[in-house]
């Protein structure tokens, strides 16, 4: 984690009201992780106190460029979509716990609901690369959100689902799961919480639908793995990245958590990547339903 | 490896004589620069004269600067300091020391707030914490709280609201995790003390005394008191007092009494506060306020009421300031909205002697240290060797008569 002093390269407004800006970081983009994320200073002329978090998008530590996807929500990123390149961005990170991956999976679904593409975006290019085989299922309203497959390498399968059916599969993503869900060795998903609850909820009952073991020791040697622990969220079939308001991002405010299974956790040390299992999704799913 | 100053001083209670039998005297060195002027012109004094002690009144026995501990030993023994209090002098040679009582010396006045700075890890090394005045931890209860249901903190114009609901891993495990690694760190740390009885404050408070690592302790008093229908013990002058004056009994520690802004008259609680024992009050907690969510259903924080800080809280927090250090004389720490050094200068000149940081770090987290350069060149560039002199210089000259309604609102 440090301060970096970014310089936006380019900025393009991809779909109605989202962008994506690419910023010239080396420092950055060669140490952030898929799932990890920066904090983002606004301009403070209209009495903007708090950075915005933002999902590293992409990473290239070759050339030295990250970017980063946002929709256009409020005060901060309409600030944000009129910055021209050469301006200068103060960023807080890389920031929080990525996602883990089993060396030993060959096979991921990634499943992103909307916006949500942002924080699984990076892992499409990180399994690619280590030889994976990856499918991403997209989910969102009508074809005008639909993330544009120019923007993905071709290695992967991209499949898509629309509510009005105008692109792709009608109805939600997560009808699409379960046809995937013998192939892949692990899922990893970021998206609007009731489709999160619904994914921790399929993720809960795969494995007696399978009926084969997951990955993993089989034997009870050794010690029981810690929950919320590197070893034990690499183990889990599924893996969330969470959203929530944050104030410091760096763990010292407890602004920003969400409700686990052993109490509050922060989206933003402990997180924003949890093993599906961490999350009491009542809670979560109840607390978190509306936005402001 | 420990250097903390825990330097025993008199400097707690210099007796005033009260001019009125209800408002206290202006503590002398707070108020005006006429105290330095004395220094420029004395140029008869021995070299040994410290730079921060100059305008001394004899006839009042002992420098007030010294007497708040504010600026102590920059270029003693050495003319320069004097020569230099001229016109301008090295920023290097600036002392910003204060001593907030019973011997909590700070080497500079910025500190950061309670619950926006955890416990002085966090930041790592975006923060050097060894350059800050004081670190005030979060909130500290004696058993583990989880706090609130979220959403707990959402923006607000030119501040934030917050509503944490002091989660916290209770004080047995604070001391377990972190006492240790404060001791070896030059800063003192302050814990921040929350309870909702006056058994749990003392409680967790005997529970810090004499903990290395431990150099002080803020009683977060903006807590629901259980004993009485969950009044808030900062909103009753009654139980303020009482729970300041059994901390007092309980400890030696440090004590400095946080006040809530959420009253209608906030003196007669700072009174009743020092008078029970207080070495120091920091003010303001933040303001209680709401928001809705955006379709309007509801409240958006989980907790429905949360916290108001930041910029936005500034005037009310300098109000605040203003009224108390016209009615004690034991130094104020105020917090509220600061962003920059102008905002420093405004609560010293309205008589606080040193500042907390809060909110504004999160935006800026390198801010506090940086105000402390800032400090340090402002005095440099008025030829001053402490900032003594620019504490107070916004209070009335005397007192005004005793006001006995409720919070003076001036529209
Ligand atoms: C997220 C957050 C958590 C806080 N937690 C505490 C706390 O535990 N104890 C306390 O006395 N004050 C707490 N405060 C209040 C601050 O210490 C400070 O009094 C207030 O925020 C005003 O200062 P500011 O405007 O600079 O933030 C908290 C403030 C914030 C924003
Ligand atoms: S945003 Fe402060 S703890 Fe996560």
């Amino acid at each position: 984690m440090r301060l970096i002093d970014a310089e936006l390269v380019e900025s393009r407004r991809i779909l109605p009201g989202q962008w994506i800006q690419w910023y010239h970081a080396p420092a950055l983009a060669a140490s952030v992780r898929a799932g990890q994320f920066v904090h983002v200073r606004t301009g403070d002329w209209s009495g903007l106190v708090l950075r915005r978090p933002f999902t590293v998008n992409t990473a290239d530590a070759a050339t030295g460029i990250v970017s980063i996807h946002f929709r256009e929500v409020g005060r901060g990123t309409a600030w944000l979509t009129h910055l021209r390149a050469g301006d200068r961005l103060d960023m807080l990170g890389p920031l929080g716990q990525g996602f883990q991956v089993d060396p030993r999976s060959r096979h991921l679904l990634l499943v992103a609901g909307g916006l949500g593409i942002a924080d699984v975006r990076l892992l499409v290019d990180e399994a690619i690369r280590d030889g994976r085989q990856v499918v991403l299922l997209f989910g969102a309203r009508d074809a005008s959100e639909v993330y544009p497959s120019s923007f993905l390498p071709d290695e992967l399968e991209y499949v898509v689902a629309t509510d009005d059916g105008s692109v792709g599969h009608h109805g939600l993503v997560t009808d699409l799961v379960l046809d995937y869900e013998a192939w892949s060795d692990q899922a990893f998903a970021c998206g609007p919480l009731p489709m999160l609850g619904t994914l921790a909820a399929l993720a809960a009952g795969r494995t007696k639908r399978l009926g084969v073991a997951t990955l993993g020791r089989k034997r009870g040697a050794g010690r029981p793995i810690p929950i919320g622990s590197a070893q034990a969220r690499r183990k889990a079939y599924l893996q969330v990245a969470m959203e929530q308001n944050m104030g410091c991002a760096v763990g010292a405010c407890l602004g920003c958590v969400v409700w686990g299974v052993e109490g509050p956790q922060r989206v933003c040390r402990e997180g924003p990547v949890f093993a599906a299992n961490e999350i009491d999704w009542e809670a979560a799913v109840g607390a978190g339903a509306h936005k402001r | 490896m420990k250097a903390k100053k825990r330097v025993m001083t008199t400097s707690a209670g210099v007796p005033t004589p009260k001019r009125t039998p209800t408002v206290r005297k202006i503590k002398p060195a707070w108020v005006g620069p006429s105290s330095v002027s004395s220094a420029t012109t004395s140029g008869k004094r021995p070299t040994t004269t410290r730079p921060g002690e100059v305008g001394a009144d004899p006839a009042r026995g002992m420098d007030p600067i010294a007497a708040l501990g504010i600026g102590d030993v920059a270029g003693s023994a050495s003319p320069d300091g004097l020569r230099a209090s001229r016109a301008g002098i090295d920023a290097g040679m600036v002392d910003l020391s204060v001593d907030l009582g019973r011997g909590l010396v700070l080497e500079n006045p910025v500190m950061v707030a309670s619950g926006t700075f955890g416990y002085g890890v966090e930041y790592g090394e975006v923060v050097d914490v060894e350059r800050l005045g004081a670190i005030c931890c979060k909130g500290t209860t004696l058993r583990p709280r989880q706090g609130n249901r979220p959403p707990r903190v959402t923006e607000t114009p030119a501040g934030m609201l917050n509503s944490i609901g002091l989660q916290n891993p209770g004080v047995d495990a604070v001391i377990e995790r972190y006492a240790g690694l404060w001791a070896g760190w030059r800063v003192p740390v302050i814990v921040n003390v929350a309870g909702e009885s006056i058994d749990d404050y003392v409680a967790v408070v005997r529970r810090l005394e004499s903990v290395p690592g431990v150099a002080g302790v803020e009683l977060n008093i903006s807590c629901p008191n259980v004993g009485k229908g969950g009044l808030q013990f900062a909103i009753d002058r009654d139980a303020a007092a009482a729970v300041t004056r059994a901390v007092r009994a309980a400890t030696d520690l440090p004590l400095i009494v946080k006040l809530s802004p959420n009253v209608a008259d906030v003196r007669p609680i700072a009174q009743a506060v020092a008078d029970a024992g207080a070495d120091a009050l920091s003010a303001i907690n933040t303001l209680s306020g709401m928001a809705l969510r955006a379709d309007r259903t509801g409240p958006f924080l989980g907790n429905t009421y949360g916290g108001l800080s930041g910029p936005a809280i500034k005037p009310v927090a300098l109000r605040i300031v203003y009224e108390v250090a016209q009615v004690v004389d034991i130094p104020i720490v105020a917090i509220g909205g600061i962003t920059c050094l102008d905002d420093v200068l405004d609560y010293l000149a309205a008589g606080a002697v040193a500042v907390q940081v809060g909110t504004a770090i999160f935006a800026d987290p390198t801010l506090p240290i940086r105000l402390v350069d800032d400090l340090r060149a402002e005095c440099a560039s008025r030829g001053l060797a402490a900032y003594g002199a620019l504490v107070g210089t916004a209070l009335p000259q005397r007192p005004g008569p005793p006001v006995s309604k409720g919070a003076e609102y001036r529209p």
